[in-house]
């Protein structure tokens, strides 16, 4: 099992599985994270520490820590 | 009976959709630029309104903030959801992104279930055509059953017959996603203890998912029994079916062709490559303060100018010396401050305003998270706290960008104790005098000193009272430009509502402190002011501050923090005397001043980018007035002093702008916080260096 932070940047995954607190997992929701969407790891933040995603048609930012709450099945 | 029948004529239309789809700028289109801004009432979320005619009937516009969906995530959406619940609009247009269509129908297919009447505004169909995405609004308004216009808000297109819609849409919407059988089951026979009313589906749904909706205490107890029933998380099932129904919807909608990157990632590239993106991060950032006080500033010293013109006519009048006094430093003194602030806070209304819409502000916090999450800030408290610098007011202003309220608390507790400009005039003085040749060493540690002051203030507020939610998670929408009509009306109405909230509490202070000078007798030591000044003396003789005038001047302090020079000028020197005008001389001056703020305002076009000059520049201060401050303090008590006035309470416009915005115990609060960790540094800095 593997998580959105591990992905190395322009590469894709499928969401399998959300975890994290209720309200953290309704905001990802609210954006468009939910199982079976797929994401690609765009870029790192310059300082790090963030990371750009890309989900469905939009750009996404997302804390290193937050990106581990959210769980890929390997493409 | 006439008004009666003229607000049952009246049509009530809301505005809803995701952040970042253009709402704001169809409000304008669909108001003819007739919106009025203000708050949410008991928040600070802006909240955007009109009254306007469309096809011969009264209508009344209303922006719900912009909300991913009705979940309630953010302040911001909790709004959205209750004015829907609260308020009967009788017609709900939802903005919907062309070009990102699956995860906006998501809101769409919610408004289905709450039953007003809807109309797609399907804007930024432009956009979406430069991403190769084309929507068959015929098609999609079959599979909504709901009218669907399709619109490029900015250039008015499509607004008219969006308009048309709108005033004949009736009716409540098809509930369009169909739930698993249990779920199904279960918000039948929620609804079934609810009273008749059109919401009754998205509520019974919102209660399985487990939100917090207001509803009575059976209800409620049931919702939580058959939660329980359900399961898995019944949130997860019913969002996830909500999303099948937008993907399903949008692929039998949508025409995708292969293009090449949209503009959008081309410009992230560079903004955002490891190791362009930091340099110009500080650029972009550098432009922005200076694009708020290089063109602001030609305007505050034409309100200075238009100041003395006035106090000139004053002195040149037959009325007596007390009255003249209290026209020119009372009242026009008191005018002239508050004016003085409209130039810096329009520039910066401006700059935010546009950096916000253009898709740059959201870059910005994306970089700076990394830096800003040591204190335990979000990202977007960079800019707020960058600006205070400049000035503390706009910048307490600016946190609004912010999204959680104890965030933004923080960010606009710790701008006071940033060095604003106006302290730099007096740091700069002090420092020639009392540290010759080491001055600019004293005014950077100064600088440094409040920042750090600042940043831990957040970050032991932090430890209190941690945020909500404090989440990074934001969306980073397509790069725009911003229509300029629309930045202008935004930043105007700001600024015109800062004058009227705030300019009454600051003329107060002004008269209140022309009373403490001039009340008591004609020399400055005599006066109330001076009274009161010498009993202060022995709060400041423990940090070498015993000269009753240095004391004083941090009194009037209070109105603008460069005011303090002024004073100490008058108390060591004596006032200068106004010199008279002519009606004619002054509306000469008035014109000359009037050009030459137009020239410097072009003249801070060039300025925005050239290099940074990093010598402080030369003291300001009337010519005898180092000359008379050397001999009455030890340099230990120089530095005392400058710590003292570097941390002690924010200005009242800084006080006043706490106010609006966090409520007036906060406001207290930073006063006197303030001024207790000033007194404390600034004997610790005594004690240390003597």
């Amino acid at each position: 099992m593997r998580t959105l932070n591990m992905l190395e940047p322009d590469q894709k995954a499928q969401i399998s599985r959300l975890s994290g607190s209720p309200p953290f997992v309704r905001r990802l929701v609210a954006l468009g994270f939910r199982p079976g969407a797929d994401v690609r790891l765009v870029r790192r933040a310059p300082l790090g520490g963030a990371f750009q995603i890309a989900l469905g048609d939009s750009f996404i930012a997302l804390r290193a820590q937050e990106a581990g709450q959210i769980h890929l099945e390997l493409s | 009976m006439a008004a009666a029948a003229a607000a049952q004529a009246q049509r009530l239309l809301l505005t809803v959709g995701n952040p970042n789809v253009g709402k704001t700028t169809l409000i304008n289109a669909l108001s003819g630029s007739r919106f009025e801004v203000g708050n949410w009432p008991g928040t600070t979320v802006d909240r955007l309104s009109a009254h306007c005619l469309l096809q011969g009937r009264s209508l009344e516009l209303v922006d719900l903030p912009g909300s991913y969906s009705l979940a309630a995530t953010t302040p911001e959406e909790r709004i959205a959801r209750d004015e829907l619940l609260r308020l009967r609009p009788d017609v709900v247009v939802n903005v919907v992104d062309a070009g990102n269509l699956e995860r906006n129908l998501y809101l769409t297919l919610e408004l289905s279930e709450m039953g007003h009447p809807v109309v797609v505004a399907l804007n930024l169909v432009d956009e979406a055509r430069t991403k190769g995405l084309s929507v068959d609004a015929e098609a999609l308004s079959r599979e909504l059953a709901m009218p669907v216009v399709s619109l490029v808000a900015s250039r008015g297109e499509g607004v008219d017959s969006l308009g048309e819609q709108a005033m004949s849409a009736a009716g409540a919407p098809r509930s369009l996603v169909t739930y698993p059988d249990a779920i199904e089951r279960a918000s039948e026979e929620l609804q079934r203890l609810m009273p008749e009313r059109s919401e009754r589906r998205w509520l019974s749904l919102a209660a399985l998912a487990g939100e917090s909706v207001s509803l009575p205490g059976p209800v409620k107890e049931r919702a939580e029994a058959l939660r329980a029933e359900l399961g898995v998380d019944p949130f997860l099932e019913i969002a996830g079916q909500r999303y099948r129904t937008a993907h399903d919807m949008a692929q039998r909608v949508l025409e995708r062709q292969h293009v090449p990157p949209a503009l959008t990632e081309k410009i992230d590239r560079f903004l955002l490559h490891p190791w362009l993106g930091l340099p110009l991060f500080l650029a972009g950032m550098l432009l922005v303060f200076r694009f708020t006080f290089l063109f602001s500033d030609p305007w505050i010293t034409f309100v200075g100018d238009v100041q003395t013109v006035f106090a000139g006519w004053i002195a040149g009048s037959s009325l007596p010396a007390i009255v003249q006094s209290f026209l020119s430093d009372g009242i026009i003194g008191g005018v002239g401050t508050v004016m003085a602030f409209a130039p810096v806070l329009f520039f910066l209304y401006l700059a935010m305003s546009f950096a916000e819409a253009s898709g740059f502000l959201s870059r910005a916090a994306f970089i700076a998270d990394r830096v800003m999450h040591w204190a335990g800030l979000p990202g977007r408290g960079f800019i707020p706290l960058m600006l205070g610098f400049g000035c503390n007011v706009p910048a307490i202003y600016a946190t609004r960008t912010m999204e959680d309220f104890r965030d933004r608390l923080r960010v606009s507790l710790a701008i006071p104790f940033t060095a604003c400009s106006a302290r730099l005039a007096v740091f700069v003085l002090f420092a020639s005098v009392f540290f010759p040749g080491h001055s600019t060493l004293v005014v950077f540690g100064l600088y440094l000193l409040g920042l750090a002051i600042g940043l831990t203030t957040a970050a032991v507020l932090g430890k209190f009272a941690p945020a909500g939610l404090s989440s990074g998670a934001m969306e980073l929408p397509a790069y725009r430009l911003p229509t300029l009509r629309l930045t202008l009306r935004q930043a105007w109405l700001r600024t015109f509502s800062f004058i009227k909230g705030a300019g009454g509490a600051i003329m107060v202070t002004v008269l209140v402190v022309w009373l403490l000078l001039n009340v008591g007798g004609p020399r400055p030591e005599d006066s109330l002011y001076g009274q009161l000044s010498q009993l202060m003396v022995p709060i400041f003789a423990p940090m070498g501050v015993t000269d009753w005038r240095l004391v004083g001047a941090l009194i009037p302090g209070f109105i603008a923090k460069e005011v303090v020079i002024g004073t100490l000028g008058v108390s060591y020197l004596g006032a200068d005397p106004v010199a008279p005008l002519t009606f004619l001389a002054g509306l000469h001056q008035l014109g000359a001043s009037f050009l030459h703020a137009c020239w410097a305002f072009l003249n801070a076009v060039p300025q925005m980018f050239g290099l940074p000059q990093f010598s402080p520049p030369e003291p300001e201060a009337p010519g005898g007035l180092a000359g008379a401050l050397a001999p009455v303090l030890h340099p230990a008590g120089a530095l005392a002093y400058l710590v003292f006035l570097l941390l002690y309470t924010p200005c009242v416009a800084t006080v006043v702008a706490l106010k609006q915005e966090f409520g007036t115990r906060w406001a207290a609060f930073s006063v006197v916080y303030q001024l207790l960790v000033a007194y404390v540094l600034g004997l610790l800095a005594y004690l240390v260096l003597k």
